[in-house]
């Protein structure tokens, strides 16, 4: 009775296994074997994209929908939307993985920067100019932007972003100071705001990626931004030197070692701080507070040499790349150019952008408010673009130097000497 | 007898497997990791022992696990500790044990990643709980996470979070102690004090050590708590292994040096629960 027990027991969970396997196969298998579509007369392709639009980004929705209209347009092509809303960390860690394990997306939509040197190196996405039926035209310079230091071009752009020095105008307003445009006039604001129960710039020392930036920029212009980590710019250590400076000066929160990013914005957000270092990306967040129209955009104050007021961070440094595997694929190829053409389309660029307030990568937006335009405006007249630090070099390096942060704060350290740990790193 | 053993291996396989494929082949990959220099996921190149000279040279390595070793005393003496305490005075309640066995067991169901966003409102410095009683009292804000006390302030959550664990454990053992020793004791004349000490403690001895040795272990495993309160800052005052481990194998791509990290983790954590074994070293009591 026992045994009879057991054995049956034994079976019972045997069918379990093979019903849920049952149900998982449907789709893999009719990919694997290239079924044929009675009504089309087509092979049923299943693709899958992972991308960032997912969660709380507006354009997640957006993508969605363009992923519908792109199957109902190609009924023999079904699309597993992989994507995840993601801090950088975690969607590069999905990307890499997913890469290694020989599971890699069809298409997909990822940072095109130093993150995808190796994935590029390993030959594992396509050249997409000598990839056959795939249309770059109608770009606009993002395009270029994209180019790889091998001078190929792996990733098409979708729209671009920039950096910058969002301001509360109601509140220099209220305090009768001026919105900064010169270096000396940026001090100026740190030092009036101090003097009140206002943070002058919102900002996290340990999470300081876009304060470093800034700073840097700041102090030698594009023209040293843009140099090399191993070349230990001194516009980068005067640069840091200038954040424990103004530190002193009560330029950001008293525990800005210790917030993180999202914090700092929340000051920002609830009108506590009157600046704040953050990307075109803010915006949605702006809106939602309700506070969008009291906000502004401007450029760094360069005042070092090597560059001008003006210059801006920013550019296009994601795009859209396909697989090797995915492309040499017979029963794929036509179907993943396809989707990469009409995810690449004007129409789809525009609608993409209109939801996020982005620059997009083909035509132009319109109708949008004044405080989005604002920003689009700052990049048409920037006197140049340059891609943010942490996008040139090795992340450990860059986590080093924004680490470093407060112990340069707290005046354990130079910033020529924490450029001299990161550069050792590389 | 041999029919049993059928079963036995039967009802263990599934466990065995389990923790072969998702808990020894990690772990053996891992040590493998080790020895490899990797930037992301490829690239990966062999350097022998290059990420373990890399980790005695590494000031932020050996200050992550300092911190990790002081963290551990104060968890091992305060979770175990506070539990004990609570533990004797509940149980010689005669009213309202369920309500404190309860309370005191909460903290354990709420996720260290909540724990963790609590502490960092109730420390924040310019809209934190905290600072908002001293300025309502008309006192001034006050600084509550800098190099000097970012290592108490995330060991006060950390001990918070566990207490109620070994609260009920220890509150277990206590209850399984057979009520004739203490009439016996009392026809003798104990008093409450020795009654704790000469009959409750010496019978719940390994059940404090079982206690002692998880809570050393566990404290190595903490992660969230920190990463959500400091960051592992100022200036990487609070940096415990976890964090600096998660640090560089996820955000930096170091996976290699990240892989080092976890190894040294288990080293630490397997010598010191073997030495707290020996130190504590007892005959086991059967009642």
């Amino acid at each position: 009775m026992k045994k009879k027990s057991f054995g049956a027991l034994l079976l019972l969970m045997s069918l379990s296994i093979l019903f849920l396997a049952a149900c998982n196969g449907t789709d893999s298998g009719s990919e694997a074997n290239g079924e044929e579509s009675g009504e089309k007369g087509k092979e049923e392709v299943e693709l899958r994209v992972v991308t960032t639009m997912a969660g709380t980004d507006p354009a997640g929705e957006v993508f969605e929908k363009k992923l519908e209209q792109f199957q109902e347009e190609n009924e023999n092509v079904s699309i597993v939307n992989d994507s995840q809303s993601a801090d950088a960390g975690t969607i590069r860690t999905k990307v890499n993985t997913d890469f290694s394990s020989d599971n890699e997306p069809d298409l997909m939509f990822f940072f095109n920067t130093v993150d995808v040197q190796g994935i590029i190196d390993e030959g594992l996405v396509v050249n997409l100019e000598e990839a056959e039926g795939v249309d770059l035209s109608g770009y606009n310079s993002m395009l270029e932007q994209q180019r790889n230091e091998d001078g190929n071009l792996y990733a098409a752009p979708q729209t671009g972003f920039y950096e910058g020095l969002f301001v509360n105008k109601k509140l220099f307003e209220e305090h009768g100071i001026k919105v900064p445009t010169t270096w000396e006039e940026y001090e100026t604001a740190i030092k009036e705001f101090a003097k009140t129960d206002i943070i002058p710039v919102a900002a996290s020392t340990i999470d300081s990626y876009y304060v470093v930036e800034h700073y840097a920029l700041a102090a030698g212009g594009n023209e040293n931004y843009t140099a090399k980590l191993a070349d230990q710019n001194p516009a980068w250590a005067e640069g840091i030197d200038n954040i424990a400076k103004h530190a002193e000066m009560g330029a950001f929160p008293e525990d800005a070692a210790t917030i993180d990013l999202a914090m700092a914005q929340s000051i920002f957000l609830q009108e506590q701080a009157a600046m704040i270092y953050e990307g075109s990306w803010f915006w949605g967040q702006i809106e939602e507070s309700g506070i969008a129209e009291d906000i502004s955009v401007v450029p760094v104050p360069v005042y070092g040499d090597g560059g001008q007021t003006g210059d801006v961070v920013g550019g296009a440094s994601s795009g859209w790349f396909i697989s090797t595997k995915a492309y040499e694929d017979e029963k794929k190829q036509k179907a993943v150019v396809d989707l990469f053409n009409f995810l690449t389309s004007e129409e789809t660029i525009i609608d993409i952008a209109a939801a996020t307030g982005q620059i997009p990568a083909k035509g132009e937006l319109t109708d949008i408010p004044d405080y989005i335009a604002t920003g689009h405006d700052m990049v048409k007249n920037a006197s140049s673009v340059a891609s943010p630090i942490n996008d040139r070099i090795l992340p450990e390096a860059f986590t080093l130097i924004r680490e470093s942060v407060p112990s340069v704060v707290a005046g354990e350290k130079t910033g020529a000497q924490v450029l001299e740990e990161a550069a050792a790193l590389e | 007898m041999k029919g049993d053993k059928k079963y036995i291996f039967l009802f263990l396989t599934p466990a065995f497997l389990i923790s072969g494929v998702f808990l020894y082949y990690p772990f053996f990959e891992n040590v493998v990791q080790s020895f490899y220099k990797t930037d992301g996921f490829f690239n990966s190149t062999f350097i022998g022992f290059g990420n373990y000279i890399r980790l005695f040279q590494d000031e932020v390595a050996i200050g992550s696990t300092l911190n990790s070793l002081e963290l551990m005393l104060y968890v091992a003496i305060f979770q175990v500790g506070i539990a004990l305490v609570l533990a004797i005075m509940v149980d010689s309640i005669k009213h309202g044990a369920a309500f404190y066995r309860t309370t005191f067991f909460f903290p354990i169901v709420i996720s260290g990643a909540a724990i963790g966003l609590l502490f960092t409102l109730i420390y924040n410095h310019r809209n934190g709980l905290l600072n908002e009683i001293l300025v309502s009292l008309g006192f001034e804000r006050i600084l509550w996470l800098t190099e000097q006390s970012s290592l108490y302030m995330v060991a006060i959550p950390t001990v918070w979070n566990y207490v109620g664990f070994y609260f009920v454990i220890l509150l277990t053992a206590i209850g399984k102690i057979p009520n004739d020793y203490y009439e016996a004791a009392k026809l003798e004349g104990i008093t409450g004090f020795q009654r704790m000490t000469k009959l409750t403690l010496p019978l719940i001895v390994s059940d404090m050590k079982t206690c002692l040795v998880l809570a050393i272990t566990g404290s190595l495993k903490i992660f969230e708590l920190v990463y959500i309160i400091t960051g592992g800052g100022p200036a990487r005052s609070s940096e415990v292994l976890g964090t600096y481990m998660y640090q560089k194998a996820f955000e930096d791509s170091a996976i290699g040096y990240g892989a080092t990290l976890a190894v040294l983790m288990v080293v630490i954590g397997l010598t010191l629960a073997f030495i707290t074994n020996k130190l504590l070293k007892s005959d086991g009591i059967t009642y």
